[in-house]
């Protein structure tokens, strides 16, 4: 039995081992040239420490974002909706808005999920050994900070969109001319 | 033989019970540790713990205290009830309405001091 269990205990830690310090194997740029590479070298150092702070700064913003579009959605559209319903009125607009908003929040915390990934990848790389590696990473996790700049951008979008809403419910059912008739 | 008496059946691995027990568990416990360590990644828990390394200082960035505002979800449909609505929601939807976080150039080429030389004019 022990000529089983102590190789299986010492491949599963160095199975752990490999998937910790595997090195990144990306792509590499096929145009760069001697001095911009070099350049890269003398500056990631540099580089890298500017990207721990942006993800340092971006971490509470995030998290203020994230709570702040749940509870939109959870303490106001939910509620109005909900109340709609059930004083029998059709809100199937506000409805489909919601869903639309809420299926963009599971998109916005995918998308910084795999920002904060991706840079922290970048943070933890040895950019003076791999620095076309590295320029080709920093490439793809500024898409990914834009992704999520323009997913911040929908959701604003649809916050917009559901207010119309209610202010087209409101002038459908007459509740506007009811407010002023009071 | 006696009923009472059992015949002593001797297995090689029971000599080391303890040494298996041991490693079993150790097994178990890593299987458990992957396991939780990939669900805490793939939930997006992660990104909200800020007592990960290195997030500290930005942990009063954060609004601890939980200050929104509900909007009851029973009572009448009327225009006074919906004008506190669109007060509330106005109100409360102003923090992000700022756009112009996470932008893609805060990682730009020039910021990280990683683009391209420029050649020097020739001679």
């Amino acid at each position: 039995m022990m000529k089983f269990i102590l190789p299986l205990i010492t491949g599963l830690i160095g199975l752990l081992v490999i998937a910790m310090t595997a090195p990144a194997t990306a792509q590499e740029s096929p145009t760069m040239t001697d001095e911009h590479v070099a350049r890269i070298k003398s500056n990631c150092r540099l580089a890298i420490a500017t990207l721990g702070f942006t993800l340092e700064k971006d971490a509470p913003v995030y998290i203020n974002y994230n709570q702040t579009y749940y509870s939109i959605s959870d303490k106001l559209m939910a509620r109005l909706n909900s109340r709609l319903t059930l004083n029998r009125y059709d809100a199937t607009q506000l409805v489909g808005t919601a869903s639309e908003f809420n299926d963009t929040l599971a998109d916005f915390r995918r998308a910084y999920r795999l920002y904060d990934e991706a840079m922290n990848d970048l943070i933890r790389m040895d950019c003076r050994s791999q620095p076309v590696t590295f320029y080709d990473r920093v490439s793809e996790a500024r898409e990914l900070r834009q992704n999520v700049q323009d997913i911040t951008q929908k959701m604003s979008k649809y916050i917009d969109e559901y207010l119309t809403n209610v202010r087209d419910f409101r002038l459908e059912n007459d509740l506007v001319k009811e407010s002023r008739n009071e | 033989m006696n009923e009472t008496e059992h015949e002593i059946v001797h297995v090689p691995w029971r000599k080391n019970q303890l040494v298996v027990f041991v490693s079993g568990s150790i097994v178990v416990a890593l299987i458990l540790v992957v396991v939780s360590m990939a669900l805490y990644a793939s939930s997006g828990a992660a990104q909200l713990d800020l007592s990960r390394p290195g997030y500290q200082s930005v942990q009063d960035k954060v609004d601890r205290t939980d200050t929104f505002q509900s909007f009851s979800a029973n009572g009448p449909v009327n225009s006074d009830e919906l004008d506190e609505f669109e007060e509330l929601y106005i109100d409360q939807t102003r923090t992000v309405k700022t756009t112009q976080v996470f932008s893609g150039s805060a990682l730009g080429e020039k910021t990280l001091g990683i683009d391209a030389p420029v050649p020097l004019p020739a001679e």
